[in-house]
């Protein structure tokens, strides 16, 4: 019983509730001590007896500090007491101090650095745990897509970060900050051009093989090739891209079953394999993809998306460059999608699909926003710029790949929904393919596209026509192509919030297509390159109000074809909107009557939604599709 | 039951003036070295206060190089977790970065309340009893608002516990 270091005077009696006797009374009794408990944060006194034990100790802590008996650690000199030890043991007595530590529930600091939270294992998680720490700036600007718009543009790009002009590094990071961003994930998602893209198997799967890298892989990993030639397995999956809801049900049910699989003896050892050996590379294969593309695709594909469309954007003055290359971008990241949504169907890897196919999307959906656009213009500003975007490496393949398969190009362009509603342009524009894809290869056209004043220039033909329609009416029925190629734009802007793809006229029939990545460069190199090649195809796009004349180009020399399809972009730019909708999707309705769907205004508000693709129509009809 | 483990304690101490002060410091102070700043080393780690909050770093890793001489402060059984959790509500609290002052609130302050919390024991007095010295001298007073707006934090340590770095 020590009473030594008591403050007040009186040892014994005032001190603690259990006024027991100390020393008169029987020795028994033990004696109530003061004891401070010092927190970090504060300290109490407490007045127990001597001889209690930790525990009952630590129950009176609890109370006064509020918290739970197993979260407190006490210290004193240096030894941690247990529950099971007395106060007397380790030598406390009146007036000492002792130390507390509150343990929290998480440790947020010191110990264990939270790992990004692995738990999905979605890579997607992975990228956006570690890249929001680099891009902290960065996403809070994707409102608008990269919000670029808002930074004004390239040169404020660097405050991202993104110091340097070399477009890849811009890609790279685009992508990782549409990694990070689920809405613009879904923005991209809903995109009816992308899913219209991705519904196609056989086109995803020349995308994929297209690509060098997922050759490599393929070289490496034999049973991908299977799984991508395999087209149930690729309509499987590309219909889970396409649904977000269903993607992130199939990857919990494989992460089910990964974690059944653990538990079977020697389950483990199967998964780790499995994952070393297929996943591992397929990751790699996609993140380098990424790196290479994803936001290339983006960025570039916004350009040219709205480079394509001028007529139909209203404050698109600068943006002289429709055709920036994006298409290659796009396509590269298209690739990607594919590749993952290839070896989405094996086992681990349907979170690298998960991710590819989103990181596809968002680079679709992103041109649509307004912020594409101002990134259009500051891409045009900086002729270097298009210039590099054009010499990326991932836009050279995409560009080869498409001249050597013409088909894989026509396939883009076709499963765009603005061709749907017409197949007499799709008719047109398939033969064009092979000669516009020659000319992006063309450098000239790459440098014409790079020269501001070249689009500038083009971009004033396009006005030039415009004019010539809204003044002299009469000159283009003489045109005739086909539909008004400026309707393009508009056929676009019912499609859904592509928005920027409007005003490039002159691009316009490959307007729709910039988006897409792929038919990119074939649309801009029409136009720039030569006034021939680009004629029919223009037209073709989509079938305008204003000049129903559905009489296929059949002018002959180059130079008419051009002119004929600048008129049509610019007829068609005039009226922003489609005229008629309902004439536009009358062969649409019809099929979705025929269908039983009798619903003529519901059905013509999802065709007009999805950009008259059929199937979307029905999915929105039914209300299985996430709007 | 078993005795749990102990894990030493050392107090490094830094003589910042680095000899300068050993000649200086009779006429100011009257007596020995003056600038001293100290860590607690446990656990493997130095941990340190300064204008830059709690922070730590391998010991003997700071730029001020090897301690000028190693106290032993004793002995703990206090685990590097609920070490760190300490640490970590002391930043939060007492010794937040903003709190730093250089005669009242230093390092050595630091040193000494978790040297108390491993060991039970204080750091040796003529550490902890140098700001008052200094300040009882007639140049220390007059000196005052300059050194009250000194801040010593030793580079080479990473901040302990607060997730914002907290300076």
């Amino acid at each position: 019983m020590a009473e030594n270091g008591e403050s007040s005077g009186p040892p014994r009696p005032s001190r603690g509730p259990a006024a027991a006797p100390d020393s008169a009374a029987a020795p028994a009794e033990p004696k109530i001590i003061k004891v401070t408990v010092k927190t970090p944060k504060e300290k109490e006194e407490f007045a127990v007896p001597e001889n209690s034990s930790v525990q009952q100790f630590k129950e009176a802590i609890s109370k006064r500090f509020k918290s739970q008996t197993d979260q407190l650690v006490l210290i004193f000199a240096g030894k941690i007491l247990k529950d099971q030890d007395t106060l007397i043991q380790h030598g406390i007595h009146d007036g000492l101090t002792v130390h507390l530590v509150i343990k929290t529930q998480n440790r947020p600091q010191g110990q264990s650095t939270t790992q990004p939270s692995t738990t999905a294992g979605t890579t997607t998680t992975t990228t956006a745990a570690s890249t929001p720490r680099s891009n902290s700036t960065p996403i809070s600007t994707n409102s608008s897509p990269f919000g670029l718009g808002s930074l004004g543009g390239l040169a404020s790009l660097s405050s991202l970060g993104l110091s340097s002009t070399n477009f890849t590094e811009l890609q790279n990071q685009m992508q990782q900050q549409l990694m990070a961003s689920p809405e613009m994930m879904i923005q991209i998602m809903e995109n009816p051009f992308v899913q219209s893209m991705l519904s196609n198997p056989d086109l995803m799967r020349q995308l994929i093989m297209a690509n060098p890298q997922m050759q490599q892989l393929i070289q490496r990993n034999p049973e991908i090739s299977h799984l991508l030639n395999n087209p149930d397995i690729m309509r499987q999956t590309l219909e889970i891209a396409r649904n977000p809801a269903m993607m992130q049900e199939m990857m919990r049910n494989q992460d089910l079953a990964l974690s059944n699989l653990e538990s079977i003896p020697g389950g483990y050892n199967a998964l780790r394999r499995m994952y070393t050996d297929i996943q591992e590379p397929m990751l790699n294969a996609a993140q380098e993809q990424f790196g290479g593309n994803p936001f290339a695709s983006v960025g570039s594909s916004s350009s040219s998306g709205e480079g394509t469309q001028p007529s139909r954007t209203e404050n698109r003055d600068p943006l002289p460059n429709p055709w920036a290359p994006p298409p290659t971008t796009q396509s590269s990241t298209t690739t990607s999608t594919t590749t993952s949504s290839g070896s989405g169907s094996g086992s681990s890897s349907s979170n690298t699909a998960g991710n590819t196919v989103a990181a596809a999307n968002y680079v679709a959906s992103i041109f649509s926003t307004p912020g594409m656009q101002s990134l259009l213009q500051q891409i045009t500003e900086n002729p270097q710029l298009i210039q590099n975007m054009l010499s990326a490496p991932y836009m050279r393949s995409m560009m080869q790949s498409l001249s050597q398969n013409p088909d894989l190009a026509a396939q883009m362009m076709l499963s765009s929904p603005l061709f749907t509603a017409n197949p007499q342009l799709q008719e047109q524009m398939r033969p064009q393919l092979p000669a516009f894809l020659q000319q992006m290869q063309n450098p000239d056209t790459l440098s014409a596209m790079s020269n501001p004043r070249a689009m500038q220039a083009l971009m004033q033909i396009q006005q030039g026509l415009q004019t010539l329609a809204t003044e002299a009416p009469g000159l283009i029925p003489s045109f005739t192509p086909g539909v008004g190629v400026g309707v393009l734009g508009t056929a676009i802007g019912p499609v859904g919030p592509v928005t920027p793809i409007g005003p490039i006229g002159p691009i316009v029939p490959f307007t729709p297509i910039g988006p897409i990545g792929p038919i990119g460069p074939t649309g801009p190199a029409g136009t720039p390159g030569s006034t021939g090649s680009g004629g029919p195809t223009a037209p073709t796009v989509s079938s305008s109000a204003p000049s129903e004349t559905t009489t296929p180009t059949s002018e002959s020399g180059p130079n008419q074809q051009f002119i004929q399809q600048m008129v049509q972009a610019l007829a068609g730019a005039n009226p922003p909107q489609l005229p008629n909708p309902e004439v536009r999707f009358q062969q649409q309705l019809e099929q979705l009557n025929a269908m039983g769907f009798l619903n003529r205004e519901a059905n013509l508000q999802a065709l007009i939604a999805t950009g008259g693709d059929i199937n979307a129509a029905i999915e929105r009809l039914l209300g299985s599709q996430p709007s | 039951m078993e005795p749990p483990n102990l894990y030493p304690v050392k107090l490094y101490v830094y003589d910042l003036s680095k000899g300068l002060a050993r000649r200086l410091s009779p006429i100011m102070l009257g007596e020995g070295p003056g600038v001293r700043h100290t860590s607690i080393v446990v656990h493997k780690d130095e941990f340190f206060f300064g204008s830059g909050g709690i922070s730590s770093c391998p010991p003997g890793r700071t730029l001020l190089g090897p301690p000028d001489s190693v106290v032993d402060v004793g002995s703990t059984e206090v685990t590097e977790e609920i070490f760190l959790e300490y640490l970590a509500s002391l930043g939060e609290s007492l010794f937040r970065g903003e709190a730093y002052n250089l005669f009242e609130h230093n390092c050595n302050t630091f040193s000494n309340e978790v040297a108390q919390f491993l060991t039970g024991r204080k750091i040796p007095s003529y550490i902890t009893d140098l700001p008052s010295e200094v300040l009882s001298t007639p140049f220390g007073q007059a000196l005052r608002p300059l050194l009250d707006s000194i801040q010593i934090q030793p580079p080479g340590g990473n901040t302990v516990g607060r997730p914002d770095g907290q300076s």
